[in-house]
């Protein structure tokens, strides 16, 4: 490399002249990032490329267009919800660098919804330190929630997976308590808070005998042949499912493929998705009738209605504005579990942005969720159960099973809501009645 | 006599242009916004990484897919010294760089057997394979939440000096310095005796095995210098925020070879362009997509289409990158 005076010069001269326009293109700090008299920004992250990202990616269109739907209603406290996205592929790397352009160059206000419990680590200390409110991030990863003091600005958009394995530990335990349990896990955090779940309910697993785990992300290669083989050699009755909906149907193919019939299967919630299990056994060359014919009776839970739940009043609401607000085109239009979920957390930022008040700051948005957010509502059955002391959603949960449709159903007919925390706390029968939405379906705070 | 003098030329020459490059970025930084600061960090650290490929392939021919994983070594080394051992950040770089370069040694004593695809292919093995051990092992690395670990504040004294300092700055001041000292070294050893050697066992193994030259252990030490590179690029990359098998996928790997490739694999001036493109690119084409108001469904593939476009015609094109292509330019001047 031969650098001359001359081009040195030049160089530096192009920095400086380049400087100089980007600067001029520099916006000018507001008072509150992201709040002005019109507009309240909003960020999140999430997988909209990648293999990560089929179901994931329908979340971002479906919270905008309920964020629409508020601004054609007049916004909250006469300013309008505007959601920035920005894709990170479900790569922590990527993740700190869509972070700093959302947090420098969107001037975002908040975070709201962003996807993902390894891409949200990477992040989730420097939104703590920076100040800026971290709200209803998708992942059920208690280690984000249940101590406020270490990411007091992070709140939760699901139930843990903690809770979710205590309420089913609990049932299984004692609907089947002579038939062997077995559970296939993904050994990342999901598949260990699930496991320590399971266990604090009274479950126990043997290594290598009724407990199989396997590398998350690696189903579609190995296939689980070992694992659900060992399943089938050990006897085990029960198999629980602790991992992503593409092993849930992985599994469900190979145990088909090995003659294996437990008695009945439970997966834990987010590995349950059953349009991802259809289509992700369609590619296999799976017809729909048969793979639906696979996963009914499989028993899983749920905070919400089943997204398929025609007669639900939220679900009706939500589903009205979704045929009338998204831009999605194709199947990200299409209503699912993932549109409902970004749906009803767009519903939760909107009555908490509204709870804050029309002088908005960040400090004002964090401290109403600490002191408020257990009383606001959603299409959820179960509390919510933010506080001082947790920042975690939704603390319940109801078991149902899949009917042929593939829409999950209380198990015996009638819902059941049950709650506990994160910890060592006992599972309980929720009393929590869920508000009436209102009929032009906007949040109410009181 | 003569010797001495060539050496000392050559290290004053290093200096001159590792300095250029830090005022450069430092110049470029002060006048930019707190993103593009935190891009120019980025580009920092990526450099490291990507003169570690233009060390290796570059100056002696060995191919590697799997720079991304010796990151990751230089990674968790760093943030494992860090949180167990509670050192400073600063030693656990340092320490680090001798923790890759040792890896580098057992690799290169392997490698060294190998050539050409097989050697591209082990290395990719290696892509695929370090990020799973943190999984495997997990009780001591972490598995997948891995070490939540960030370059902190900055210290009182340099807050004085130059009043308030934001993240995206503290980051650029932490990677800025290793990346001149890389470039000063990287530009060092390719013009001394051992660069010579290495570029001679790259043209022609038989000649230089002629020539007197230990062809096993030029390959080896190769691999030391490039692991070190690379181990300190990993170590500044995941403090960042994560360090964690995510944060080093093994398209980050591929990510760095196209750099180096863009830019020209034996150009050191080639590396710090690829670098720059592979940063800055997929932000200006966001910028095009939105002013063009293109829909999301093309945007968001856009950034990855294009670099695997641009790299595509470079091969085609001009193997050499754009350092090649500039030379072509400037010696059709001259004739």
């Amino acid at each position: 490399m031969n650098l001359r005076k001359p081009l040195i010069l030049t160089v530096v001269a192009s920095a400086l002249v380049g400087s100089l326009v980007m600067n001029s293109f520099s916006a000018t700090a507001a008072s509150v990032p992201g709040v002005s008299s019109t507009e309240i920004v909003l960020g999140m992250q999430l997988p909209q490329t990648g293999p990560a990202s089929p179901g994931y990616n329908k979340i971002d269109d479906a919270a905008r267009a309920y964020f629409d739907y508020v601004n054609s209603k007049g916004g909250v406290n006469g300013r309008s919800i505007k959601l920035v996205v920005k894709d990170d592929e479900y790569k922590a790397g990527r993740t700190i660098t869509t972070a700093r352009e959302l947090i420098n160059n969107d001037k975002i206000f908040a975070f709201f919804g962003s996807v993902g419990t390894q891409t949200h680590l990477s992040v989730v200390k420097d939104i703590n330190r920076r100040g800026i409110p971290d709200l209803f991030v998708n992942s059920g990863y208690s280690g984000f929630y249940t101590d406020p003091k270490k990411y007091p600005n992070t709140f939760g958009g699901l139930g843990t997976y903690t809770v979710e394995a205590k309420i089913l530990g609990k049932y299984l335990k004692e609907k089947y308590p002579d038939k062997k349990i077995g559970i296939l896990w993904q050994s990342d955090d999901f598949g260990r808070n699930a496991l320590a779940g399971l266990t604090a309910s009274g479950l126990k697993f043997e290594a290598r005998k009724t407990s199989a785990s396997f590398v998350a992300g690696t189903q579609g290669s190995i296939g689980l042949g070992t694992q659900i083989g060992q399943m089938k050699a050990n006897g085990v009755e029960i198999v629980i499912i602790a991992a992503v909906s593409s092993a849930t149907a992985v599994a469900y193919a190979t145990a088909a493929a090995l003659a294996y019939k437990p008695t009945k299967w439970a997966v834990i919630s987010v590995g349950a998705d059953s349009t991802t299990f259809q289509t992700i056994l369609g590619a296999r060359g799976t017809a729909p009738a048969t793979s639906a014919a696979l996963l009914a009776g499989t028993i899983s839970a749920s905070h919400a209605p089943a997204a398929g739940d025609a007669d639900d009043e939220y679900i009706k609401a939500f589903k009205k504005i979704n045929d009338d607000f998204n831009k999605a085109t194709g199947s990200g239009k299409v209503w699912d579990n993932n549109v409902f979920q970004g749906m009803n957390l767009a519903y939760l930022a909107t009555a908490a942005l509204l709870g804050a008040g029309k002088d908005l700051t960040r400090a004002k948005l964090v401290s109403y969720l600490k002191n408020n957010g257990s009383k606001l509502s959603s299409a959820a059955f179960s509390p919510l159960g933010y506080s001082n002391t947790t920042h975690e959603a939704f603390t319940g949960f109801w078991l149902g099973e899949y009917d042929a449709s593939l829409v999950l159903k209380p198990i015996g007919g009638t819902r059941v809501v049950y709650t506990t925390d994160s910890a060592n706390g006992p599972v309980t029968v929720s009393n929590y009645k869920r508000p009436a939405i209102a009929a032009d379906a906007l949040p109410r705070v009181g | 006599m003569s010797k001495v003098k060539s050496h000392k030329v050559i290290g004053f020459r290093s200096t001159r242009l590792a300095i250029i490059f830090f005022l450069f970025i430092l110049l470029l930084s002060m006048q930019f916004g707190p993103y593009n600061q935190f891009q120019l960090a980025n580009i920092s650290t990526l450099l490291i990484a990507v003169l570690s490929i233009t060390l290796l392939t570059g100056a002696s021919g060995q191919i590697s897919l799997g720079q991304g994983a010796i990151m990751a070594v230089g990674g968790y080394s760093a943030a494992l010294l860090v949180t167990r051992l509670e050192i400073s950040m600063w030693l656990a770089f340092v320490l680090a760089i001798f923790i890759s370069a040792l890896f580098g040694l057992f690799l290169g004593l392997a490698a060294a057997r190998l050539s050409g695809p097989y050697l591209a292919g082990t290395t990719l093995v290696m892509a695929l394979a370090i990020p799973s051990i943190a999984i495997r092992f997990d009780s001591f690395f972490s598995g997948d939440i891995g070490f939540s670990v960030d370059y902190g504040y900055p210290p009182d004294w340099l807050t004085n000096l130059l009043g308030e300092i934001s993240i995206e700055e503290w980051s650029l001041y932490v990677a800025l310095p290793f990346a001149a000292l890389s470039l000063f070294a990287v530009l060092n050893l390719s013009n001394t005796r051992s660069g010579r050697t290495w570029r001679a066992v790259r043209d022609n193994e038989v000649a230089a095995s002629l020539a007197g030259i230990n062809i096993a252990r030029t390959k080896v030490i190769v691999f030391v210098c490039s692991s070190a590179l690379a181990g300190l690029a990993g170590a500044i990359y995941g403090f960042r925020g994560l360090v964690a098998p995510s944060v080093y996928p093994t398209d980050l790997s591929l990510l760095l070879l196209t750099a180096a490739v863009i830019g020209g694999l034996r150009s050191i001036g080639g590396a710090i362009f690829g670098t720059f493109v592979i940063v800055f690119l997929p932000d200006v084409i966001e910028k095009i997509t939105k002013f063009l108001e293109l829909p999301e469904t093309i945007s968001i593939y856009l950034p990855a289409l294009m670099i695997g476009l641009l790299l595509l015609i470079t091969v085609i094109l001009n193997p050499r990158g754009s350092a090649g292509a500039l030379e072509h330019i400037r010696h059709r001047h001259k004739h």
